[in-house]
């Protein structure tokens, strides 16, 4: 094909990397033998169907969850995540579904929440010199700081969320669902802050059931289906092969060759570099 | 001052255009006009309240607004007015006490006894109380934490369980006189501030905001903020400065202001301090903003649950030391009645959200000012308690309506 050149794996080194990560609840597999890379500024999109896994993998990111086996590599070290702080202080940080903002504080303290500088005189110019300049490396359109949550829009509520995300300074960011509930504009609004997010070098990996989304910034695709990897797509990869390796109604010779040809083309690319 | 700003570059916070930025006098009104519409009422209500409050009864009885009545007023907001706080500080994460009343009860008697049958000194036996109020308080705590107890549920058993305690404690006799020539009780009968004293430390505080302020003004314009205006911060340290002034030269003119008054104060600027200026407070509004939020930002939900329950049950205990200092006795009737519904409705009326996230410390002193008002003007009036509790309800209800029909405005209007 033409593109093989382009489907060289993105500059950056890679930030991330899962391989043969397992996870049991009990009797179930929730994830079997999942291999996952995320180049630092690339968007990786996670798809699958309900129950496909997605939201398990993003728990083990997280800290949430401890796998059951396999290996995680960050940034060049195998790491174990057993806790959230890990997780976050290994520069992991996790955007998720519900956003988890506090309506009732605004938008400094949201962003500053559990690390607010000065633990007993708060230096709150501080905190909003900061907060302002986050928003502005997003260019962000909070009109003011000093609101509460509960008066900004969903698309600003992400960017909050998002900006939040990046007060530490990951080099990893998930984003779980980022444009569930949200309108048009909001949406573009948040793809565009995807993309700046990438465009400062950080590994993005994002969640989305929305596939016009999903293309609109995903560099890769990494579909899960019933807890295992089902293959990796780009971008320009028809809808009928997203669809049905994501919900595995195709799932005959054709497609699983079809899959096996995505898979290796960024060995190779990576081997000829 | 203006052109001056104006040489600048756009401040950060002034960059987006779509925002309307109130400045000078008219902006400040427009803005206060915004906000009350959209239901951020604030300390409105109150003020509100005790006009009408004043004004009725005054034309009823004009003992009323008479230094002795506020002068007795202000010793009898003081001792509920403690408890009121801690009240504050629970409805803040969202949860309730409903045992304040039992557990002040339970820390008077508990200075009786020890105090007086026992004979230790003064000092530890409220120490002793103040502990078995934290004791209390840590207890429901470890129910709400690791068991998942609601919090109304348990405070209700922790009621009767603090009530019987102060029964048993008390013994067959059921009343204990404190001595009238301790430091205790004459902290709580008539031990007044100087008025020199007062006066000055009114003026220090008016100097205190000053200074604050504008430190604070000085530290926005460094980091390229748009400082609150000087004189703004002049206006509003002189206007407390004079309104204060005169309600204390008011005082003076009876006995003047009550050193357990003082303490009283002294307490909620303190945790005004502690809610709005550190860690802790902010993770006390997040947790009762939204818990799951906090705990995501790694905020140890339980321990902030833990101090606020326990800090409640606390200066519940504290209060019951001040009202035994009042009263001059521990009795088996300290702490019932309506004490438990005052302070919640003190912190309510004074605007501390019943559903967690919102409040602050003053909410306890205006309420119970607002509160002891309408008791000291009913009981002016010599009306019997069966009115005053149905009178006493009745301002509650109102409380707690404008409470819920602010924050469904509020919803509406997106300030939450």
């Amino acid at each position: 094909m033409t593109d093989a050149t382009e489907r060289m794996p993105p500059a950056g080194e890679i930030v991330l990397s899962l391989r043969k990560v397992c996870k049991q609840f009990g009797a179930v597999s929730a994830l079997t033998d999942v291999d996952l890379d995320v180049h630092a500024g690339e968007v990786v999109a996670l798809v699958g169907d309900n129950g496909a896994g997605k939201s398990t993998l993003v728990k083990v990111l997280a800290g949430v969850h401890t796998p059951t086996s396999g290996t995680v590599t960050f940034g060049g070290r195998q790491v174990t995540l057993n806790g959230p702080n890990d997780a976050l202080s290994l520069g992991i940080a996790t955007v998720f579904q519900d956003l988890a903002l506090c309506e009732n504080l605004d938008v400094v303290a949201n962003i500053y929440l559990g690390e607010e500088l000065g633990p007993f005189a708060l230096d709150e110019v501080a905190m909003e010199v900061r907060t302002w300049q986050l928003l502005g490396e997003l260019s962000a359109r909070i009109p003011s700081v000093r609101e509460p949550i509960a008066s900004l829009s969903g698309g600003q509520r992400q960017t909050v969320a998002i900006a939040r995300a990046l007060l530490r300074d990951p080099k990893l960011i998930m984003l779980d669902e980022p444009t569930a509930a949200l309108g048009v504009a909001q949406t573009a609004e948040v793809l565009n802050l995807i993309e700046r997010v990438r465009d400062k070098g950080l590994g993005v990996i994002m969640i989305s059931h929305n596939m016009e989304d999903v293309r609109a910034v995903a560099d890769r695709i990494v579909v899960l289906r019933l807890g295992r990897n089902n293959g990796i797509f780009y971008p320009d990869s028809s809808n009928e092969e997203l669809v049905s390796a994501i919900t595995g109604a195709s799932d005959n010779a054709v497609s699983r060759r079809h899959e096996r040809r995505h898979v290796q083309r960024p060995n190779s690319g990576g081997g000829t570099s | 001052m203006t052109g001056n700003a104006e040489s600048r570059p756009t401040a950060l916070d002034r960059a987006d255009s779509r925002v309307r930025h109130d400045a000078g006098m008219s902006g400040a009104v427009r803005g206060f006009i915004d906000r009350i519409r959209s239901g951020d009422l604030g300390s409105l209500p109150v003020v509100v309240g005790l006009v009408v409050i004043c004004t009725v009864f005054q034309s009823l009885n004009p003992v009323f607004l008479s230094s002795r009545n506020l002068v007795d007023l202000l010793f009898d907001s003081s001792t509920v007015g403690v408890i009121s706080l801690g009240i504050v500080s629970i409805l803040i994460v969202g949860e309730i006490d409903l045992s304040v009343g039992s557990v002040s009860g339970l820390a008077s008697a508990i200075i009786g006894v020890l105090w007086v049958n026992t004979g230790w000194p003064v000092g530890l036996a409220i120490v002793v109380a103040l502990v078995a109020g934290c004791v209390i308080g840590l207890i429901y705590s470890a129910l709400f934490n690791r068991l998942g107890m609601p919090s109304f549920v348990s405070t209700l058993a922790g009621l009767l369980a603090a009530l019987g305690l102060q029964l048993y404690l008390l013994g067959a006799t059921g009343s204990i006189n404190l001595p009238y020539d301790s430091p205790l009780v004459d902290l709580g009968q008539n031990w007044i501030m100087p008025h020199l004293v007062a006066y000055a430390l009114v003026l220090l505080a008016g100097i205190g905001i000053f200074i604050t302020g504008s430190r604070r003004a000085a530290q926005r314009r460094a980091a390229g903020l748009t400082p609150p205006a000087i004189a703004g911060i002049l206006a509003r340290a002189a206007a407390f400065v004079v309104v204060v002034e005169f309600v204390v030269w008011y005082l003076n003119q009876d006995r003047g202001v009550p050193w357990m008054f003082g303490l009283f104060v002294g307490l909620v600027v303190g945790m005004d301090y502690a809610l709005t200026r550190t860690k802790w407070g902010r993770s006390m509004l997040a947790v009762g903003g939204n818990r799951e939020a906090a705990r995501r930002a790694g905020i140890n939900v339980r321990r902030i649950y833990q101090s606020a329950f326990a800090l409640c049950a606390t200066l519940a205990a504290l209060g019951g030391v001040l009202s035994a200092a009042r009263l001059a006795s521990a009795s088996q009737q300290a702490g019932t009645g309506d004490v438990n519904l005052n302070a919640i409705a003190a912190a309510v009326i004074g605007g501390t959200s019943l559903f967690g996230g919102r409040g602050s410390a003053y909410s306890a002193l205006l309420g119970i000012v607002v509160i002891q008002a309408i008791a000291s003007g009913l009981t002016l009036l010599d009306l019997s308690s069966s009115l005053r509790y149905m009178i006493t309800g009745g301002v509650l209800a109102i409380a707690v309506i404008v409470d819920s029909l602010a924050r469904r405005s509020r919803v509406s209007h997106g300030r939450a």
